[in-house]
């Protein structure tokens, strides 16, 4: 027994270390943590509870059966964080370069098996230099073994992925099929092929860090969410993110107390839209002054940028937010902003998380590139999102609704619950210029008269009452009323049941 | 007395006369240019006119206008404030002319001191003292350096017409005579259509004094003591108080005097400000006389406990007035801060935009008082002043005052623009601010090379610090009530602490003894903290009673960064578990990028000129751009040797703030 006992915490001991002090200290000598100090960080202390701890390869190829680390380079477990329930895993880039094995992949599996059956969410910390070659085909099944699951978990519980370091090749459809991927800049990447085998291929020369970097996922590709200054800062920003969602789909968000009331007036949001209806505005200002204690999580912040998604709180609820914003290319919807808005809404109404959208929208922004590109079939992908969510939803309208983006952006017609207009908005098939020329071809050589029919359908259209009337808009609010309209609204909507026709699954256009 | 006065004027001045008017019964009617539609002045009026395009010289200037204005509205007399039209001797004359009571003095008076030639003439009869200068206009700048020669280095070149630190220069030799008087002479023929210049004596370590007079129509005046107007950036005054802390009473008496003399000598009928520059062995100069109300009047009526504005209004209504010098009195001590729209880290370099949040402190009646005609959600425009705000404190003592102003700046928020805010809590516990030893050079000597948040120095920064590891716990505590925890596993956050800022690693341990009352530990130091209990989570202005002694300061949270600020000095920190404090000196240090290598503009503005070519190798100090903003010309310099690359911005390009002008090599 004595004996036993003594091996085991020479085993815990061995496990503890990893790759041993050397490696160690060349990984924090690049800036990162360890698999387990980065654990440490991100749980409640203490609460860690570790599996696995001594498992190992069944390698015994290239030498490989004389190198064996308990542990296998993933450290996996279950914590919490805000003491709620989380399962873990943490590659180990001192073992093996954090290369996944087959065990290594079983380490993780088996934790997600379990976090299915309790329903609780799964964080992955990747660090790893990809597949175990000595394995070969068995770590390619590992991957495969992992994808798997992340579909089947898809859903049902989030899924995090915190990309803390290489992440390359098939290694990147874990993450990819995640609900959500955040990036450590400087110290992280992923990409399908490294900038060598790039280099052979297509001649293009490019670093790891322009290929497949923070910046690059955050503001070029939209693969990853946001990008933080290092792995405490991720850490951190990741346990706050985190509080947002509820642990699975059968469950609501969770609530956090809060002294911040529903009636809280903002005098200043009556003059946020310009006189000048050509004029911009920052939308996040709106969203800032209407959530609780101004505590607003951005997702994807410098993507499409066009458009604004995240989650904040009304009353201690969760809620995500979807608006455009008129700061850039006019609050357009385009290819990349309309999948960027599809997915975040897609994701709230499979966790029941109520959706605020806050629309002004002058339409589809017009072009080859976007045709071309095929802004027909993506930007259905928001129609379908939003006309297929079955959560509370509520919509603001600030000042432009146009065209086919005002029914794209949670209109009535859609299924929205409680649709408002601002005194500002004006809700119409296109902007007044556009639709005079069009209506009134025949006098568009005459300026004047064509400046008189345009006021009269700016007069006529450019206010909320042609839709107020018939119903499309449940009323007209004044902006400083914002909050407690939503607020309400939501209170009113706590138990609203809504179900769509069962199916195997829809064909969203994807 | 009058039903109905027009205001014409904007800001917080035309509020102000507002506020007075209302107490008195009065209808107001305020004017406002386009730019202006939302305005707080056209909100409080009770009637308001558009008078035209948001170009001053087509709105606030437009005499024809607001004539019309008070035809329309039936207003009886017209209060100018200060600024516009309120020193225009033909305003005045076409008002009387028209009927209209200008609430200020008659046009002659005006046109007398108007003119700081004719007015230094009149005063030296009246027996005012007056410093050596050149009294006749100045044709050229040859001319310009030969009669400062004659009166000796340095000398001041001023616009006759100009006030308010505009078109005024000061020059050390012929060359910057020659440039000051060719750049006085088009500002002032751009602001005020008058180019007339002239030079006088520069007198070196200058206080500014004024003493406030006024006059009725019966032939009686008074003076209400003085202000040290001596806190000046660049001609502009930034800290007013009264009384004077240099002064004693028989200086005070004596300019007093001279002053009303002076008045008199115009037979001046309403509030006028006679300007002095006092030197070291109270030796006192005449400057010239301000025919009109001056920004800092508050200090005045706070020190007096009178209304200036009412006054005026009594005055111009052909009243006596109220008191007589024997029945003034000087009642403890007043301060103003002027609150402007400027970046006081980027050169004070004016700033735009929409302000996102304005929240001025709580006024105190008899205590603190906020004079200011912008609301939270207005927007800063480019065409006018940069002046947004008023911050006006009284105290029994100077240091009194000085206190309630640091508090009152403390609990000033103002976001999505930038103010001074920072520069004026830092001059609050400046050393020799504090001792009152001014000169009009104060800031040029104190902060030389501009002002940078590390200049303050916070008395106390441990206590700072524990602040917020007070701020984390809470804020952890409060998270840590999150639903759907684990059963009977409810999370309880260490309370052991580490605060990391520039200067390291501060331990820190938290008791929380309720939701608002905690208890801070570091080494020796024990700190009981408590919060205003109706302070919540992601409000900026905090109020927390540190034992027995209250304090304000300005918190936000960016990311893991928090931001606190106190008296001017700015503490940014993180304050990490200790656990995992252990773990933060392994993470990288990083650098900001390197910006260097471009110009950028420091604020929004219209690219006036672009002084260098493509190829061309410049030195530190020349001259590379000019940008236009709030009617101010800003010259962008070069910091360092080098040679122009790529000019990326073109002339009469509208620039945002950081947009690249142009590339070095």
């Amino acid at each position: 027994m004595q004996d036993i006992i003594r091996r085991l915490e020479e085993q815990r001991a061995r496990a503890r270390l990893g790759g041993g002090e050397r490696r160690i200290a060349a990984q924090h000598a690049k800036g990162k943590l360890t698999a387990r100090e980065r654990i440490e960080v991100l749980l409640d202390e203490g609460s860690f509870e570790e599996w696995d701890m001594f498992k190992e390869h069944r390698c015994t190829d290239f030498g490989m059966e004389k190198e064996h680390i308990p542990g296998d380079g993933v450290v996996t477990g279950y914590g919490t964080i805000n003491g709620r329930l989380v399962f873990v895993f943490s590659q180990d880039f001192t073992v093996f370069g954090g290369s996944l094995s087959e065990a290594h992949a079983e380490k993780i599996c088996k934790i997600m098996d379990q976090a299915m059956k309790v329903g609780a969410p799964v964080i992955g910390l990747n660090d790893s230099g990809g597949a175990r070659i000595q394995e070969g085909v068995a770590s390619l099944g590992g991957y495969a073994d992992v994808f798997q699951r992340n579909v089947l978990a898809s859903g049902v519980i989030p899924q995090i992925s915190m990309i803390m370091g290489p992440c390359a090749g098939g290694a990147v459809y874990s993450p990819a099929m995640t609900d959500f991927i955040f990036m450590v800049k400087d110290t992280s990447y992923m990409f399908v092929t490294g900038p060598d085998v790039v280099k052979t291929v297509t001649h293009e020369e490019v670093t790891a860090e322009e290929l497949g970097g923070a910046i690059t996922h955050t503001t070029r590709s939209g693969v990853a969410d946001a990008a933080f200054e290092n792995d405490i800062e991720a850490l951190l920003q990741l346990r706050r993110f985190f509080d947002f969602l509820p642990l699975n789909n059968r469950e609501k968000p969770p609530v956090r107390p809060t002294s911040d009331v529903a009636e809280r007036m903002e005098p200043s949001l009556d003059t946020l839209v310009p006189d000048n209806p050509n004029q911009p505005y920052d939308i996040k200002e709106l969203i800032l002054k209407v959530v609780d204690e101004g505590d607003f999580f951005e997702v994807q912040p410098d993507y499409a940028k066009n458009i604004v998604v995240g989650f904040g709180r009304m009353e201690g609820r969760t809620v995500g937010f979807v608006a455009n914003q008129p700061m850039v290319l006019a609050g357009c919807l385009d290819i990349k902003s309309s999948i960027k808005a599809a997915r975040f809404v897609r994701f709230c109404d499979a966790f029941n998380i109520p959706i605020v959208t806050f629309v002004d929208v002058p339409g589809f922004l017009p072009g080859t590139a976007q045709e071309y590109g095929g802004i027909i079939k993506h930007g259905a992908k928001l129609l379908y999102a939003y006309a297929e969510a079955t959560v509370p939803k509520i919509t603001v309208i600030t000042r432009k609704a146009y065209g086919g983006a005002y029914d794209v952006m949670a209109s009535k017609h859609l299924r929205g619950d409680v649709n408002f207009a601002w005194p500002t908005a004006e809700i119409a098939v296109m902007g007044p210029k556009g639709a005079v020329e069009i209506i009134f071809r025949d006098e568009k050589n005459d300026p004047e008269k064509i400046a008189a029919r345009e006021a009269e359908y700016r007069e006529k259209f450019a206010n909320p009452f042609v839709a107020a009337r018939r119903g499309y808009i449940d009323d007209v609010i004044m902006p400083h009323a914002t909050r407690k309209r939503i607020c309400r609204s939501l209170a009113m909507l706590e138990d609203k049941k809504l179900e769509n026709p069962w199916r195997k699954h829809g064909n969203i256009p994807l | 007395m009058f039903k109905k006065i027009l205001i014409a004027n904007r800001g917080e001045i035309a509020c102000r006369v507002i506020k007075t008017a209302r107490k008195m019964g009065i209808a107001t009617v305020a004017v406002y240019s386009e730019a202006d539609r939302r305005a707080l002045h056209v909100q409080l009026a009770d009637e308001a006119v558009c008078i035209g395009p948001a170009p001053s010289k087509e709105s606030y200037l437009a005499m024809d206008k607001i004539i019309a204005a008070c035809k329309q509205t039936g207003a009886e007399a017209v209060h100018p404030g200060y600024g516009f039209l309120s020193e225009n001797e033909e305003f005045a004359r076409r008002l009387e002319e028209e009927g209209i009571v200008f609430i200020g003095p008659k046009h002659a008076a005006i046109a007398a001191m108007g003119d700081k030639i004719a007015s230094k003439k009149l005063a030296m009869q009246a027996g005012v003292n007056t410093i050596p200068g050149y009294n006749e206009p100045i044709e050229s700048a040859e001319e310009a350096v030969r009669i400062a020669r004659d009166i000796g280095y340095p000398v001041m070149i001023k616009a006759s017409a100009g006030g308010g630190g505009k078109g005024l220069r000061v020059a050390y030799d012929d060359a910057q005579c020659r440039e000051g008087f060719e750049s006085c002479r088009n500002e002032a023929r751009n602001a005020f259509g008058d180019d007339r210049v002239f030079i006088e004596k520069f007198v070196e370590e200058p206080r500014h004094i004024e003493i406030q007079v006024f006059g009725d129509a019966w032939g009686n005046y008074v003076y209400l003591f003085e202000r040290e107007c001596s806190v000046q950036r660049r001609h502009q005054k930034v800290v007013e108080e009264a009384p004077s802390p240099f002064i004693d009473p028989d200086t005070r008496r004596a300019m007093g005097e001279q002053a009303v003399a002076l008045a008199r000598a115009v037979q001046y009928q309403s509030a006028g400000t006679v300007e002095f520059v006092v030197g070291k062995d109270k030796s006192f100069y005449f400057l010239e006389m301000n025919t009109r109300l001056q920004v800092e009047h508050p200090v005045t009526e706070m020190i007096t406990g009178l209304d200036l504005v009412e006054w005026m209004i009594r005055i111009a209504a052909g009243e006596k007035l109220p008191l007589s010098q024997s029945e003034l009195r000087i009642d403890g001590w007043a301060m103003e801060c002027r609150i402007n729209a400027e970046d006081p880290f980027r050169g004070f370099l004016p700033s735009t935009g929409r302000l996102v949040k304005f929240r001025p402190p709580a006024e105190v009646p008899g205590q603190v008082r906020v004079d200011t005609g912008v609301y939270e959600g207005g927007e800063i425009s480019m065409y006018y002043d940069s002046m947004i705000a008023k911050l006006i404190v009284h105290g029994r003592d100077r240091l009194e005052a000085i206190e309630r102003m640091q508090e009152a700046l403390d609990a000033f928020v103002i976001r999505g623009i930038h103010s001074n805010i920072p520069f004026q809590a830092a001059l609050m516990q400046h050393p020799r601010f504090r001792e009152g030893r001014l000169t009009t050079g104060f800031i040029a000597e104190e902060f030389p090379h501009g002002f940078t948040p590390e200049m303050v120095p916070h008395e106390d920064p441990l206590m700072l610090r524990l602040i917020l590891a007070a701020v984390e716990h809470k804020w952890r505590l409060r998270n840590a009530r999150l639903s759907g925890q684990m059963n009977g596993r409810r999370y309880a956050p260490t309370p052991s602490y580490h605060v990391i800022d520039a200067h390291g690693s501060t331990p820190a341990t938290v008791e929380a003894l309720s939701d608002v009352r905690f208890v801070v530990r570091s080494g020796d130091r024990v700190l009981q903290i408590d919060f205003d209990p109706r302070w919540r989570l992601g409000e900026i202005v905090l109020q927390v009673r540190i034992g027995d002694a209250p304090m304000t300061v300005q918190l936000e949270r960016e990311g893991i960064l928090y931001v606190l600020r106190h008296h001017g000095a700015e503490l940014r920190a993180r304050v990490l578990p200790a656990h995992i404090a252990a773990l933060w000196p392994l993470m990288p240090l990083k650098s900001p990028p390197d910006m260097s290598k471009f110009l950028l503009s420091p604020m929004p503005g219209l690219l006036r000129e672009v002084a260098v070519a493509e190829g061309q190798e410049v030195k530190a100090g020349e001259k590379l751009a000019v940008i236009e903003a709030m009617k101010m010309e800003n010259i962008l310099r070069a910091e360092q040797d080098g040679k122009v690359k790529k000019i990326v911005a073109k002339p009469g390009a509208s620039l945002a703030v950081d947009e690249v002008i142009l590339e070095f090599e």
